[in-house]
């Protein structure tokens, strides 16, 4: 839950003020943008790095901080850690606190709640020139090579990463029989890029047949319930279940336990938190895919870092650079091990190694 | 002060009321019908021991916040209790985060921990006359808070086997959890029948000005509901748990809402004074038969959550007209 309840009059007049603000102050800070972003270099000592993304209760998003802090801990500062509970409006309140102190040495890696959030952060950030590196979400049409301080966007291939669970799955159920779907929160990117992926992958594996498809809404409990529903209701004729995120994998892992299915079904999920990759090592799960979530929370920060030095000129990031898919990592018995525990490698940080993982342009 | 209860004035006969009361068991015989007939997959006894089962934990979360509901008060705090109380018994037991294994005592702590929470709840609603929406509604983030720290970073795995096993093993042929709810069905009805704090719920609900008057003092009995909500929202979070076989912050999510919803749904009106555990109980079976009918019959994911609420719509109406003139909710 993350309602902060707030009288609706409050967040008029606030919205009504920012504004009236943005509308006020859009020339004069477009001014100052280019100054920071053209001459300035900080002395790295100066540099303040922000990370911020939704809560610390999940072992992604915890890992993205640590990763921060590992990045920052190796240029000699701290990361100002920030969480906004998944509630668009105090990221934004947090975003503007931030704004408002020194921002001419100010590096952000922020994982926006939604796309609509993208904008009011990278207008604010663009104003007052700060260094800014988004993840995940943003609008189709809002582009970093537009903007001078928006150094990158970073997002994955979900219709890779489902295509890539739903071969591991075929090939973990011997090419034939039938699998189960559980989708993500219906409404939003990353389930239905999954889940075209998986809807390629049956494609190329003609023997797989998709029984029924659900939303668990990428929650363990739910996946739990629903697995057991379908269970019931197609016996053992499931052969497979595909998850679009490793919590439902792990839902779906305790309801084959309880339905005395355990070993019998392959489970492939996406994510690669830990207890799942764990989950792979033991084989109990075939397969999930990484991002990387210790990465992702250094990158943003090694990026923003670099500009901010000087060692990296923004107009001579290449345009593919400014908006991409990270490189994302199936993660199978084989490998899992490398995968168990999540560390950053320093050398990916180093500025000419941070658009290593780029696995091709965002279109 | 005598044990005896002053109820509130009824203008109904006791035909009347059993006419009220048949509503929403009517609508689920209804409803199982429907879906029975339409699948054969959903009236399998696999299934009907499948729907049972994934009753127990709303079932539990349900007779607390029914407590509450039948006082006139309104409790939002289910999700973060619940995530605390998670949190709490996944650390005590077995667990991969540390090398605690206190088992039952475990247990015991998660609920008592709820029950503190909910008499919390409580005491800022009399003591500091914070509505019980907004009271309820602050535990709740202070119980996620609380739930987060625990947390902190790693997920805890239990390794206990006496938990664990509350899920996997049956007895009966339902799992020991769905025992653990029919109990708490059983121990919440005699609660509600035959104690003073189960009457004095509902004679507050019905008219709380009327036993102020005759000599009760009321406050120490909201205080006591609240922290009889806490303690099932607690043991609620021990069944997730034991369930998803990890504590998970988000253990509570949506719980508050669907508990409210299957008490409603039941017949236990939002202001107070009427329904009870049994109504709550039929209606928590109605919201799990209505879930996973519409999978077994195969309605498409993206049409479930529209055709489940206008089911849960209808059934409500249904079980209340009968008692139209008397509903205050519907103002």
């Amino acid at each position: 839950m993350n309602v902060t309840p707030r009288s609706a009059a409050a967040i008029l007049s606030l919205s009504l003020a920012a504004a009236v603000l943005a509308g006020c102050s859009e020339q004069a800070g477009g001014g100052n943008g280019t100054a920071a972003a053209g001459e300035a270099t900080c002395e790295p000592s100066k540099v303040r790095l922000v990370g911020q993304v939704r809560n610390e209760s999940n072992p992604y998003e915890a890992s993205w901080l640590a990763g921060g802090d590992e990045f920052a801990k190796s240029v000699g500062l701290t990361q100002e850690r920030l969480t906004y509970d998944g509630d668009s409006t105090k990221q934004q309140e947090q975003i503007s606190q931030i704004l408002a102190g020194d921002t001419k040495c100010l590096v952000m890696n922020v994982l926006p709640n939604g796309d609509s959030d993208t904008p009011p952060i990278v207008k604010g950030a663009d104003q007052a020139g700060a260094y800014l590196v988004t993840q995940w979400n943003k609008p189709a049409d809002l582009k970093p090579a537009d903007y001078k301080t928006w150094l990158s966007h970073i997002t994955y291939n979900g219709v890779e990463s489902g295509q890539q669970i739903g071969d591991a799955l075929a090939t973990a159920i011997g090419g034939t029989g039938g699998i189960i779907a559980l989708q993500g929160v219906l409404d939003t990117a990353a389930a239905k890029d999954r889940f075209v992926g998986l809807q390629n992958s049956l494609k190329k594996n003609p023997g797989v047949t998709l029984l029924d498809q659900q939303a668990a809404n990428f929650s363990r409990a739910e996946a739990l319930t629903v697995t057991k529903t379908l269970l019931t209701k197609h016996g053992d004729h499931v052969k497979g279940i595909w998850a679009a995120n490793d919590d439902m994998a792990l839902g779906a892992l305790e309801a084959l336990q309880q339905a005395g299915k355990a070993g019998k079904v392959a489970v492939v999920g996406i994510d690669a938190v830990p207890d799942a990759v764990t989950a792979v090592k033991n084989g109990t799960m075939t397969a999930t895919v990484s991002s990387d979530g210790s990465w992702q929370g250094g990158i943003g920060l090694a990026i923003g870092f670099c500009a901010a030095t000087g060692k990296l000129k923004v107009e001579d990031i290449a345009a593919a650079n400014r908006a991409f898919f990270a490189e994302q990592f199936l993660i199978t018995k084989d490998n899992a091990g490398e995968f168990a525990a999540p560390k950053t490698n320093p050398a990916d940080f180093e500025c000419g190694n941070v658009f290593n993982r780029v696995a091709g342009p965002l279109t | 002060m005598t044990s005896e209860v002053v109820t509130a004035p009824r203008r109904q006969s006791r035909r009347g009321a059993a006419f009220r009361d048949a509503g929403p068991p009517v609508a689920l015989i209804v409803i199982f019908a429907i879906f029975s007939a339409l699948s054969p997959q959903f009236r399998s006894t696999d299934n009907v021991q499948n729907i049972v089962d994934a009753a127990a934990v709303l079932a539990v979360v349900t007779c607390g916040i029914t407590f509450v509901l039948m006082m006139g008060s309104i409790d939002l705090s289910a999700a973060g209790v619940m995530g605390a109380c998670a949190l709490t018994v996944s650390l005590l037991v077995a667990n991969n985060r540390n090398d605690n294994g206190f088992g039952l005592l475990g247990i015991a702590v998660a609920v008592l921990l709820g029950c503190a929470f909910g008499a919390l709840s409580g005491l800022a609603l009399v003591l500091l006359k914070v509505p019980s929406f907004m009271a309820t509604l602050g535990m709740s983030a202070v119980g996620l808070g609380v739930a987060t720290l625990m947390f902190a970073g790693v997920q805890p795995n239990i390794t206990d086997t006496m938990v664990k096993g509350l899920a996997i093993e049956r007895f009966l042929g339902f799992s020991y959890l769905t025992w653990i709810a029919a109990v708490c069905v059983l121990l919440g009805w005699l609660i509600q029948r035959y104690t003073r704090l189960g009457r004095y719920a509902y004679a507050i609900g019905g008219a709380e000005e009327v036993l102020a008057l005759s000599g009760v003092k009321v406050k120490p009995y909201k205080v006591a509901v609240f922290a009889l909500a806490g303690a099932f929202y607690g043991l609620g979070g021990v069944m997730v748990t034991s369930q998803l076989g990890a504590g998970l912050v988000q253990a509570g999510d949506g719980y508050d809402f669907s508990a409210i919803t299957a008490a409603v749904v039941g017949g236990t009106l939002l202001t107070g004074g009427r329904g009870g555990i049994p109504h709550s109980a039929v209606g928590v079976l109605l919201v799990m038969v209505l879930t996973n009918g519409l999978v077994q019959v195969g309605v498409s994911p993206y049409w479930q959550g529209g055709v489940e609420g206008l089911i849960v719509v209808a059934a409500v109406a249904a079980a209340v007209i009968p008692q139209r003139r008397r509903n205050q909710v519907v103002k």
